[in-house]
């Protein structure tokens, strides 16, 4: 990408069978969102868009959730006064996962992006 | 620059190992096979440090817990109740929440859901002593002495599962007995 130019990226996120993930935007003050953050420094960060969430009962409780291979976009700016040359940007999701009869701790996953400034 | 695409999972074998784990039906472990509960003293939300010895002689209900733990919510009102209606006959659930942000996400929950028995707050090195606590909820029945009496239960569970297994540690005195005759013997002696 050139410097000053602008470029959205997909992330795409699997889940396995029977279990979701809460949504970026859960309904519940206690639920731990889905967050994506991005190392800043490289590429400045303009805008992170998570799809529309499912909706999910697990007893009383109402939950947006994500289930299965969903995609999060990312859109990056790269600054006028960037660093040409190959380099990695490093994202972190984290999550909380459950099935319908147990939970998971919040866990941290790295992602990495490789980039070309020109 | 090229679009790029990264796929990854994000549950990993070692969450289905868990499950395979799960305890499936009640099978009472035999009194003399059991396990002491690993002893650990947690703080509870009042401040009091409180030991798992201290509750010795009753049968518990060991709870652990969070509050983003949706089936974890749908077993608090049970326990609220088996609180209440086992408790003059020497029961006591002790809840033990995992949450990461400490009491600052679980004291605004205990008052939102009117708990009405003890929680206290965990930690890594608990959930060492019980296995890793990978899943919650994870619940263990303890006999009147603080032995481990069932397989611990990894998820959610029948109600009807925990009635089983408590009323039949209630209805098995032989610790409380001990404990009594300790008392009559140190009562004639003075």
């Amino acid at each position: 990408m050139k410097r000053g130019a602008t470029v959205t990226e997909t992330l795409q996120v699997v889940v396995q069978p029977g279990f979701h993930v809460n949504s970026d935007k859960p309904k519940d003050e206690f639920i731990i969102p889905l967050k994506l953050t991005w190392t800043p420094g490289l590429l400045d960060t303009k805008s992170i868009e998570f799809p529309k969430p499912e909706e999910l009962k697990v007893g009383s409780q109402d939950l947006l959730v994500f289930t299965g291979m969903f995609a999060v976009k990312t859109q990056f700016q790269a600054p006028a006064n960037a660093p040409t040359g190959p380099a990695t940007l490093v994202g972190k999701i984290h999550y909380q996962a459950c099935s319908s009869d147990m939970c998971f701790r919040p866990s941290t996953v790295e992602v990495k992006l490789p980039v070309v400034i020109e | 620059m090229k679009k790029l695409f990264c796929c990854f999972a994000l549950l990993s074998a070692f969450v289905l190992g868990s499950c395979a784990n799960q305890a499936t039906s009640t099978q009472v472990h035999a009194a003399s096979n059991r396990k002491p509960a690993p002893e650990f003293t947690l703080t509870d939300a009042s401040g009091a440090q409180v030991k798992l010895s201290d509750y010795k002689g009753k049968v518990v209900l060991l709870n652990f817990w969070a509050t983003w733990c949706g089936p974890c919510a749908l077993e608090i009102p049970w326990f609220m109740e088996f609180e209440k209606q086992y408790k003059s006959k020497g029961f006591e659930v002790l809840g033990v929440s995992m949450d990461d942000d400490g009491w600052k996400a679980v004291k605004p929950y205990i008052a939102e859901h009117k708990l009405n028995y003890r929680v206290l707050l965990g930690n890594d090195s608990v959930s060492q002593l019980y296995g890793g606590l990978d899943a919650l909820p994870t619940t263990f029945i303890l006999d009147r002495e603080g032995k481990i009496a069932f397989p611990a239960h990894v998820g959610l569970i029948n109600k009807s599962e925990y009635v089983q297994e408590v009323e039949s540690l209630l209805s098995d005195k032989r610790a409380g007995n001990s404990f009594g005759a300790a008392a009559i013997v140190l009562a004639s002696a003075k």
